[in-house]
């Protein structure tokens, strides 16, 4: 397959596809020897510095071990005027801290939320399980066997993560707090 | 002593020395005015009605007592008791006149907070024994760090959620299956996927029909309540009724009746409407052959 051929075939990928598409997935689809992951890796970089623009309505982003297109954020004025929609919805104080308290620890019951927030969180959870930025992982083995839970691709897409690991260390975000403060 | 308990005069001055008698009274509690604290206690200067309760939504009780420890400008690990109980108190006061849904955890730190001040008061029997806040200089820091990183994740979803995700509508046929990654499947998945198979499997097996074995003839019953009038003369036929207790039965029994009076071998008078229904012996007597015979050809 020559370069001109994987280019374009990446890009169609790019564009159809419902999530991140991974190096290896498209490995597997065009099934050829001679072209390497590295060398598809090499394709997805291009086209990530081509429509890094100013004048480009688009950009492409490494996100939960895959790439994916989206708009830049600085167009979503534009784009909400032009398909109607007033105000996003945006995620509660509540429903970050259970995010962040599932991504740091994670797998995670909710008994295990509810102490560290002081406060219940079941419903929450449930909502956040609804969008689809937690997923249930098992159960634990202890009595009741509560639920496990973890974050999913979708929280990775959402935030920008390639792994959940890729998260901020809690202590260097409070040792920063209190730097800036003093 | 144990029967004995301290009461704390409270000072309208701060700087008052404490002055701590012992009294067998049960210890009273005044949340509404200014404690006085032993030196070794942090001073909150504050006015003895306390400043307005600036109110804002906190996601947690945790969240409460942060912010009041900010804005005291205190430390964390030296929490003054006294003063942030007060004030927590002061709070969940406000909540509750501005009609707010105070959550039951609000309250449990509330007598959280309450049994500490308790214990700060009790004199330290060892020196350098465990600081009764401990656990909730602990639980502080543990929240802290979680509201640090949702802070995190916020400034990250303002940014991020402005993003559009490009994606050309591809019509892969409606009909087929679309492969799920491992990573998507999670237990809520299979468990609906589970449900949608029973529904399914319920929907194209409907449950058999049940058809009840005849558990009553007309031509028997007619027969019970013809010789039972026959032999009381009157019989009324709601009482009788009523005291079955199997529908099945009930019909069965009023058909017969109904069929009875047909056949003129009973009369059934009611003075009124949903009056008691009596019946008494008609001006036909009828054989044994008639009651099974009608009784057939009826039920």
């Amino acid at each position: 397959m020559d370069r001109d051929t994987l280019t374009a075939v990446v890009e169609a990928i790019l564009l159809t596809a419902s999530g991140p598409v991974t190096v290896l997935a498209v490995s597997e689809t065009i099934d050829d020897p001679e072209v390497g992951e590295e060398d598809i890796g090499a394709v997805f970089e291009a086209f990530r510095e081509n429509m890094d623009r100013s004048d480009s309505g688009l950009r492409l982003e490494k996100v939960a071990g895959g790439w994916r297109c989206t708009t830049p954020p600085s167009l979503d004025p534009y784009l909400r005027t032009f398909h109607g929609i007033a105000a996003r919805q945006r995620l509660s104080q509540a429903a970050l801290e259970v995010l962040a308290i599932v991504a740091h620890r994670q797998p995670v019951t909710l008994p295990e939320i509810n102490f560290i927030r002081g406060a219940n969180s079941a419903s929450v959870v449930r909502t956040l399980l609804e969008r689809g930025l937690l997923r249930v992982a098992g159960r634990k083995k202890v009595v009741g066997k509560p639920f496990l839970y973890r974050t999913s691709k979708e929280f990775l897409v959402h935030f920008g993560l390639e792994r959940a690991e890729d998260l901020p260390d809690p202590e260097d975000l409070v040792k920063d707090d209190t730097a800036a403060v003093d | 002593m144990s029967s004995w308990f301290l009461v704390l005069s409270y000072g309208r001055r701060p700087g008052t020395r404490l002055d701590r008698r012992v009294t067998t009274q049960n210890s009273k509690l005044a949340f509404d005015r200014t404690p006085v604290y032993s030196p070794a206690m942090m001073m909150i200067a504050e006015e003895p009605q306390g400043p307005p309760v600036e109110l804002s939504v906190f996601s947690g009780p945790l969240d409460l007592l942060l912010h009041l420890i900010k804005q005291n400008e205190v430390s964390i690990y030296d929490i003054p008791i006294f003063s942030i109980c007060d004030q927590y108190n002061a709070h969940l006061k406000a909540m509750q006149e501005l009609d707010l849904d105070i959550a039951g955890d609000f309250l449990w730190m509330a007598s959280w907070l309450l049994h500490l001040k308790s214990k700060m008061l009790l004199p330290q029997v060892v020196e350098g024994g465990e600081d009764p806040r401990e656990e909730l200089v602990e639980r502080l820091l543990a929240y802290r760090r979680v509201k640090e990183l949702a802070s995190f994740l916020h400034d990250s979803d303002l940014v991020r959620r402005c993003l559009w995700p490009v994606e050309i509508a591809a019509d892969v046929g409606a009909g087929e299956e679309v492969e799920l990654d491992w990573e998507d499947i999670d237990l809520r998945i299979l468990a609906q996927t589970y449900l949608d198979v029973m529904q399914r499997f319920a929907a194209s097996r409907p449950p058999p029909l049940e058809v009840l074995a005849l558990r009553y003839r007309v031509e028997d019953k007619m027969k019970d309540i013809y010789d039972l009038v026959r032999s009381d003369g009157l019989v009324p036929l709601l009482r009788h009724l009523n005291s079955r207790s199997d529908p099945v039965e009930v019909a069965t029994v009023m058909v017969a009746a109904l069929e009875l009076v047909r056949l003129r071998g009973v009369f059934a008078d009611q003075q009124r409407p949903f009056a008691e229904i009596y019946l008494r012996p008609g001006d036909r007597a009828l054989d044994a052959q008639e009651l099974l015979l009608r009784g057939e050809s009826g039920g």
